[in-house]
Parts: C-alpha cells; sequence; structure tokens
C-alpha cells in the first residue's frame, strides 16, 4: 500500500493546528516543561559524602585527623562541643567528648570512659562507628594498634574510583524527568486518539481520500515527533546534550516511538477520557519504574531490566553521567527498539480494528 | 433545595460510582503511593551502607555484624559473586572472612582479611564500614574494650522521614477523592448531556452539586482514612485526624465542583488539574523539608489541614492546639461555598443556553 506524503501531512497539520490553537494546552505545556527544568536545577548537583563530628579532649592535645570521609572539628570545651552537636553548626552530627587525663589512663591500662554526643536523628551506622572510632583512639594511645589498616593499605577499591566524584541526585534524575514528559505527552496522544474514536471525527477524515493506514501514520508520526521534541528540548535545557548528543537524541527518538505505540493502545482501549486516564496510568507507571530505579545506587533487578523504558532510562544515564558512548549503551538501544517494535506494532493493529469497527 | 432529591441523586452516583475506573484510581493510588514513597523515596533519602560478608570459617564477627543497626549487611557463600556485586554498586564493601579468622586473631597473629569497597560507594559509607570492621575484628579478640563510651542524644526529636511524606500521601488521597472523582464525574455528566437530562427532572444544580460534593466528601474521608490506616498514623488525637480529613474533603470537593463546573471537557480538566495542582500541593513542602519558612506554606489552603493532622501524627496534641488553623480552614471552606454556587448558577445558564 501506497502512503501519500501530502495527506499525511494535512491530517498532521491538522493536529497540530489543534493542539496550537488552544493556548491553554500551549501554557500549559510549556510551563510544565519550565516547571521540571526549574525543579532540576534546584536538585542538589553534589554528593556530601564526609560526616563531620567534633572533638574535645579535656587538658589534653589530642589531635584526631581527618580523612577521607571523615571531618574532624576540635572544642575548646564540652559546653561548645555540645553546643555544636545539638545546632548542627559546621554540619557536625555527633561529638567525642574525652575527659581529663583520659590519655595517661589508657596508657596505664585503666577504662576510660568517653561520652558521645548525638543529635538525635542521626543514623545508627554512624552512632555505632563513632563508638568504636573512640575505642579505637584509646586502644592506640594504650600501645594497642589496630590488627590491620583498614582505612588505606589493607583496602581494595573495585571499579572506577568515584571517590569525590560521584553522580549526584541532579544527575540521577535526568532519565526520570525525560521518562514523565514522554509519559505526559503520550497521555495527550491517547486522548487525541480516544477523541477522534468517540466523536467519530477519524470516520469523517475516512470519507476523504485518506486511508485508515495514513490516518494511523498520521497519528504515530504527530505523537512521536511531538514527544520527541518536547523531550529533546527538556534534555537540552538541563544539559544532558553536553556529551554524546546524537545517541542521546536516538535514545529520545526510541522513546517516543515507544510512548506513541502505548498512547495508541492506551487511546484505542479508553471509550472516554476517564478510562484513557486510566488505562495510561496503568501501562505507563510500569514505564517510569526504570526511572526511579536509576535514582538508587547498584544494578537494577531483573524484573526491572525487563521493562520496556530500562534501555531508555539506562542509556540515558550512562550516556550524560558516566561518559558512554554509542557503542556501549548499543545493546540497550537494541532492546528498546525491539520492544518499540512490540508496542508500536500492538497499538497500531487495535487502534487500525476500533477504526475499521467504526 | 430538597435533601429527599439530593439523598436521590447521592444514591445514583453511590450506586454508579465503583464503576467508575476513577473511583477504584483514589482508592488503589494512597496505597501504591505509601509503598513508593515508603519503600522507594525512605530508602532513597537514608541509605544505609550495604557490607557484603563471605564467611569461609564461621566467623564471630558475622554473626555481631548482622547485629549492628544502620548496616545492610548481606552473607553470601561465593566471593567472586560478592566481588560482583561490590564492584556493581550494589554493596558499599565486602568482607572475606577465611577459615580459621577467629582462632587467627585471638591468638595474637595479624590475620587475613579481606576488606573491599566498590568505586561507587560514598567516602562516608566506606570509613564507617571500615571502623565498624575493625571494631568487630576487636570483639573477637576477647579482651575488655579500652574504653567505656556512654551516649547522649541532643536536641528536639524531629519527626522521622516517613512522617514527613505522610502529608503528601493525604494529599493526594483526598485530591484525587475529593476533587477530582466530582469534577470528572461534572464533566462526563456535561459531556454526556446526562446533566441537562436531570436538570429537566424536578432536580436543581444546587441539589446536584450538593449530592456530587457529598460524594466527593465521603470519598475524601475513606481514602483519607485508608491512608492513614495503613500507614499506621493515627495520631494522638482521633478528633484532630477526622475533623482536619473532614476539612480537607470539603475544600478538595468545593475546588473540583468550581473546577468541573468550569472545564468545557475532560481534557480541559486534567490540564488545569496538571497547571493547578501545584496551588493545592505545594504546603507538603514545608512539612518536607522543615527549615524552610512556614509562611510560604501559610499561603496555601491546604496547609490548614494538613498541618493539624502532621502535628496530630508525630506530637501529642488535641484541638486547642490546633483550633487556629482548621478556623481558618473553615474560613476558606465558607469562602469557597458562594464561588460554588456562582459556578453552578454560570453551568446552569449554559446549559440552558445549548439545550
Amino acid at each position: 500500500m501506497t502512503l501519500r506524503r501530502h495527506t499525511i501531512g494535512a491530517i498532521i497539520a491538522k493536529d497540530a493546528r489543534l493542539f496550537t490553537r488552544d493556548r491553554f494546552f500551549v501554557l500549559i505545556t510549556l510551563l510544565g516543561l519550565a516547571f521540571y527544568v526549574v525543579i532540576f536545577w534546584f536538585l542538589p548537583d553534589t554528593v556530601d559524602e564526609t560526616v563531620a563530628i567534633g572533638v574535645h579532649a579535656e587538658g589534653s592535645s589530642l589531635h584526631m585527623a581527618a580523612g577521607p570521609g571523615l571531618q574532624v572539628t576540635t572544642f575548646e570545651s564540652t559546653e561548645a562541643l555540645r553546643s555544636a552537636v545539638e545546632e548542627g553548626s559546621e554540619g557536625v552530627v555527633a561529638g567525642l567528648d574525652f575527659p581529663q587525663g583520659f590519655a595517661e589512663a589508657a596508657r596505664n591500662g585503666e577504662a576510660v570512659r568517653i561520652t558521645q554526643y548525638v543529635r538525635t536523628g542521626t543514623p545508627d551506622e554512624v552512632t555505632t562507628a563513632l563508638g568504636s572510632l573512640a575505642s579505637e583512639v584509646v586502644a592506640s594511645l594504650a600501645g594497642d594498634p589496630p590488627p590491620f589498616d583498614l582505612v588505606s593499605a589493607d583496602v581494595v577499591v573495585l571499579g572506577e574510583d568515584r571517590a569525590g566524584s560521584q553522580v549526584s541526585l541532579q544527575e540521577r534524575m535526568r532519565p526520570l524527568l525525560a521518562v514523565f514528559i514522554l509519559v505526559v505527552e503520550a497521555l495527550a496522544l491517547a486522548s487525541l486518539v480516544s477523541t477522534e474514536i468517540e466523536q467519530r471525527t477519524v470516520t469523517a477524515v475516512l470519507v476523504t481520500p485518506a486511508t485508515a493506514t495514513e490516518f494511523l501514520a498520521a497519528k504515530s508520526l504527530f505523537g512521536t515527533g511531538l514527544a520527541f521534541a518536547e523531550t529533546a528540548l527538556l534534555l537540552l535545557l538541563i544539559g544532558a546534550l553536553a556529551t554524546a548528543p546524537l545517541t542521546m537524541l536516538l535514545t529520545v527518538m526510541l522513546g517516543a516511538v515507544l510512548v506513541t505505540g502505548v498512547a495508541l493502545l492506551a487511546g484505542s482501549l479508553g471509550k472516554d477520557f476517564i478510562g484513557v486516564v486510566f488505562w495510561s496510568i496503568l501501562f505507563m507507571v510500569p514505564l517510569m519504574v526504570p526511572g526511579f530505579a536509576a535514582l538508587f545506587p547498584g544494578s537494577a533487578a531483573t524484573w526491572v531490566k525487563a521493562m520496556p523504558s530500562y534501555g531508555l532510562a539506562r542509556s540515558m544515564i550512562d550516556l550524560s553521567s558516566y561518559g558512554a558512548g554509542f557503542a556501549d549503551v548499543a545493546p540497550l538501544l537494541l532492546g528498546l527498539a525491539a520492544w518499540c517494535a512490540v508496542l508500536f506494532t500492538a497499538g497500531v493493529v487495535i487502534l487500525r480494528r476500533k477504526v475499521h469497527a467504526l | 433545595m430538597s435533601f429527599t432529591r439530593i439523598r436521590t441523586i447521592l444514591g445514583r452516583e453511590l450506586r454508579m460510582g465503583p464503576r467508575s475506573p476513577l473511583v477504584l484510581y483514589a482508592f488503589v493510588l494512597p496505597v501504591v503511593m505509601t509503598l513508593l514513597i515508603r519503600g522507594v523515596f525512605g530508602g532513597l533519602f537514608a541509605p544505609e551502607p550495604r557490607l557484603g560478608i563471605v564467611d569461609e570459617g564461621g566467623s564471630q564477627v558475622t554473626q555481631r555484624a548482622q547485629e549492628l543497626d544502620g548496616i545492610a549487611v548481606t552473607v553470601m557463600d561465593d566471593v567472586d559473586a560478592m566481588l560482583d556485586r561490590v564492584e556493581g554498586n550494589d554493596l558499599d564493601a565486602g568482607l572475606v572472612l577465611p577459615a580459621g579468622f577467629d582462632a587467627t586473631v585471638m591468638s595474637g597473629t595479624p590475620a587475613d582479611l579481606g576488606f573491599y569497597v566498590g568505586g561507587e560507594s560514598l567516602e562516608s559509607n566506606r570509613i564507617l564500614l571500615a571502623v565498624t570492621t575493625l571494631d568487630l575484628v576487636r570483639g573477637v579478640e576477647g579482651t575488655a574494650p579500652p574504653a567505656e563510651v556512654e551516649i547522649v542524644q541532643l536536641g528536639e526529636d524531629t519527626p522521622d522521614l516517613t512522617a514527613r511524606l505522610l502529608p503528601l500521601i493525604v494529599m493526594y488521597a483526598v485530591a484525587i477523592a475529593g476533587a477530582f472523582v466530582p469534577a470528572a464525574g461534572m464533566v462526563d455528566e456535561k459531556v454526556h448531556r446526562t446533566l441537562s437530562a436531570v436538570l429537566v427532572s424536578p432536580a436543581k444544580m444546587n441539589e446536584v452539586l450538593a449530592a456530587k460534593g457529598l460524594l466527593g466528601v465521603i470519598l475524601a474521608l475513606a481514602t483519607g482514612l485508608v491512608t492513614l490506616a495503613i500507614n499506621d498514623a493515627w495520631g494522638s488525637s482521633i478528633a484532630v485526624t477526622v475533623l482536619s480529613l473532614l476539612l480537607a474533603g470539603v475544600m478538595m470537593v468545593e475546588i473540583g465542583l468550581v473546577l468541573g463546573a468550569w472545564a468545557r471537557d475532560a481534557n480541559t480538566l486534567f490540564t488545569a488539574f496538571k497547571a493547578g495542582g501545584i496551588l493545592i500541593f505545594f504546603p507538603v513542602i514545608i512539612f518536607l523539608f522543615p527549615s524552610l519558612p512556614e509562611w510560604i506554606a501559610r499561603l496555601g489552603p491546604s496547609f490548614y489541614f494538613l498541618d493539624p493532622i502532621f502535628q496530630a501524627v508525630t506530637t501529642e496534641v488535641g484541638l486547642a492546639d490546633v483550633w487556629v488553623e482548621l478556623v481558618i480552614g473553615l474560613a476558606i471552606v465558607a469562602a469557597l461555598a458562594p464561588i460554588v454556587v456562582m459556578m453552578g448558577r454560570n453551568l446552569e445558564g449554559r446549559l440552558a443556553r445549548t439545550t
């Protein structure tokens, strides 16, 4: 069957006119986009990898050295230490207060009583580790060195050491925002399709020389184009096109095709707008799961990897935050393309049946 | 206004309502939100350091590590599998305890211990796990601890993250059930012209609005109570909690009816919620980030029911402590009432012109 470009173009132009004619929709779409961009730039762009503690040693010049991950502030008095912990000044979350003569007592092998101040809400692991640290200081003064040096020499770092340059929450949010925009646009397309069916304007279009295939092609192209354009603009505004822009745009294009397929399905299944919202949410929420999973450290669970949008979210974060290139994400994009083919075909087939049934 | 007719219309709404996917959505959403927010975001904002252990000889270290608070310990059998998980950032660090480790430590000879950290693990987690591991190994030596550490808690007890996220979940529950369901019902009746059909009967517009509003209040109260129940957050005062939820239901219903009367179709309504939702939802920010100035949240009407609920859940309060917020909330409800009536009349006029 031959598809006539001018017919498809005319239907797309009609949809575009309908979309842009409603200034309310256009305004809200732009405001929504601006809102996501603002949220993105307000998110923390660094990762705080340091635990800040305070130390006071009465009548002693105890010096605890800070190290990677540990910031130590020395205080002149117990009151100053307590106050710092209570108010969280200088980021101090806990403090160790060594009593008068503790060093001599430790050297004589006598028990030393140390007060550990902890601000309410401090994580348990910090409290536990700080107690261990206090014991280790006393053991060291007593001439009992640690059995091994876990802090430096005996530690093996596996993988690229990203200490000091961790992927921030802001960077991790990129795939989620992109998937969210794609999903919202898909909802708009699903609604458009449902309206055409509900109001039977599709039958009006089909009494013209336009065929059902051309109608479906136009809807698919319009939906994909709209989702792609808005998401690409978002990625540009949140700085996600700085590295490997072409691969990133290819990823977004596949994502747009994926959600268009889902939108055609939701638009065909929903009898009215409320039905469309229901079906869309049913389909779209699982699509957002890989975006949420990208917020967490570590590899995704197997069931998350099986989600259609996993390749989209993972490729985005690998490209924008881990310096990956096309070759690195090619297997993910291949999986995404396969899902695109499945969902897009399903969407087109079901919508075609619905159109023919009218 | 006839209460009999309102009851009749409400009866119809209650019979037809459960068929709408939105009502199902209103009840399912709080459960999904609770799971998502508690499971996903709770873990995101307060991640525990993750330590993997391969114990080749039944060391005491493993048992003591599993008893630690604040550290997620995973005991594994295979060293390579554990190292893969450390490298893949599924664990922050991994510990390999060879056979005879405890005996070696107790004899005072240097022990051979493998400690691996993931490249993507935070420096803070690395130091916390390293120091804790050192202490665990010291414990195996069998000597008395060199220091006695007394822990003193300072500062006020601040609500934990789960409590701070509760207003967000409650907000979603009452907004969907109280505002979106009646609004969507109004729009649906307009689009399908069943509203015009009802109005040619003796029923009046204000009776239709009252019936739809009552349905919304019942739903909002029900979903709000379900939300509090699944979060185990009844609070210190049931009276404060229920009154606040009732206030929330009525306020959301009024907003929903205004939007439902105004929107010409479901698309417009959905877009209005998408855009205007922020005006209803923004006060939840103050509960998530208590350091922000409270006056910002006080600009949002939902603050006046969210704050009493939050206070009841996190502290010991009674009606005497939150009456100011509740009265302001009631004043907002009273101010919205004439707008609902006006929008109803306006809609009635529009329907009369088009039929």
